[in-house]
């Protein structure tokens, strides 16, 4: 079935202007589903600004479409810069390794970073506290 | 499944909790070789959308390894 082009458009957009945006079952307040639930944690954790959409109400024609764009059919799905990341798996993954704060831009957080960089990797650069809304 | 997509693919599948729909696939194979991680996981994703859209699988964590 091909995807609803207005509701393609529409996701377009929230793309375009959401940096980071997480397609998610429920809200980051009370998440429907516990991989929607994981990325949340790993964001708040993160400490980075991003849009959530809940998918539960569109689930169906919101498949199609980020079929279409993204080559992804289930959720929870992280875009950043409009790209898709991943699903939980890959969250997660990327958020141990510390690709997942290099990707945001953001410092990686203690206690997230579950093995030791192999490649000395480069102790970090000395930047600025971050500021973390809401934590 | 997984393997017919993937020749030469070393397959685990682990049902997390016993009911058959959420599981968890640990795949190795010498195609992933030089892919991104999302484009490793979209080739088992694909091997599998069958049953996914069927609803027969509700739930797929995957890891992938190049062989």
């Amino acid at each position: 079935m091909p995807a609803n082009p207005e509701l393609k458009q529409k996701v377009e957009e929230v793309l375009n202007e959401n940096r980071v945006l997480l397609f998610m079952k429920g809200t980051p307040e009370t998440p429907q589903c516990g991989f929607s639930m994981r990325v949340v944690g790993v964001l708040e954790q993160m400490g980075t600004e991003y849009g959530a959409i809940d998918v539960l109400p569109i689930l169906g024609p919101l498949r199609e479409v980020t079929g279409e764009i993204a080559d992804w059919r289930t959720f929870p799905q992280l875009y950043v810069n409009g790209e898709l990341v991943g699903g939980c798996d890959i969250v997660e993954e990327m958020a141990e390794s510390g690709e997942l704060a290099k990707l945001l831009g953001v410092e990686q957080p203690e206690g997230a970073t579950a093995q030791p960089q192999p490649e000395g990797a480069a102790s970090p650069q000395q930047s600025p506290p971050l500021q973390v809304d809401g934590a | 499944m997984i393997a017919d997509a993937l020749p030469g693919a070393e397959v685990e599948v682990i049902d997390e909790t016993g009911g058959g729909d959420h599981l968890r696939a640990i795949v190795r194979a010498p195609q992933f070789e030089g892919k991104s991680r999302i484009d490793q996981h979209r080739m088992v994703r694909a091997a599998v959308r069958e049953r996914m859209d069927d609803g027969s699988i509700h739930a797929l964590s995957i890891q992938t390894t190049p062989a």
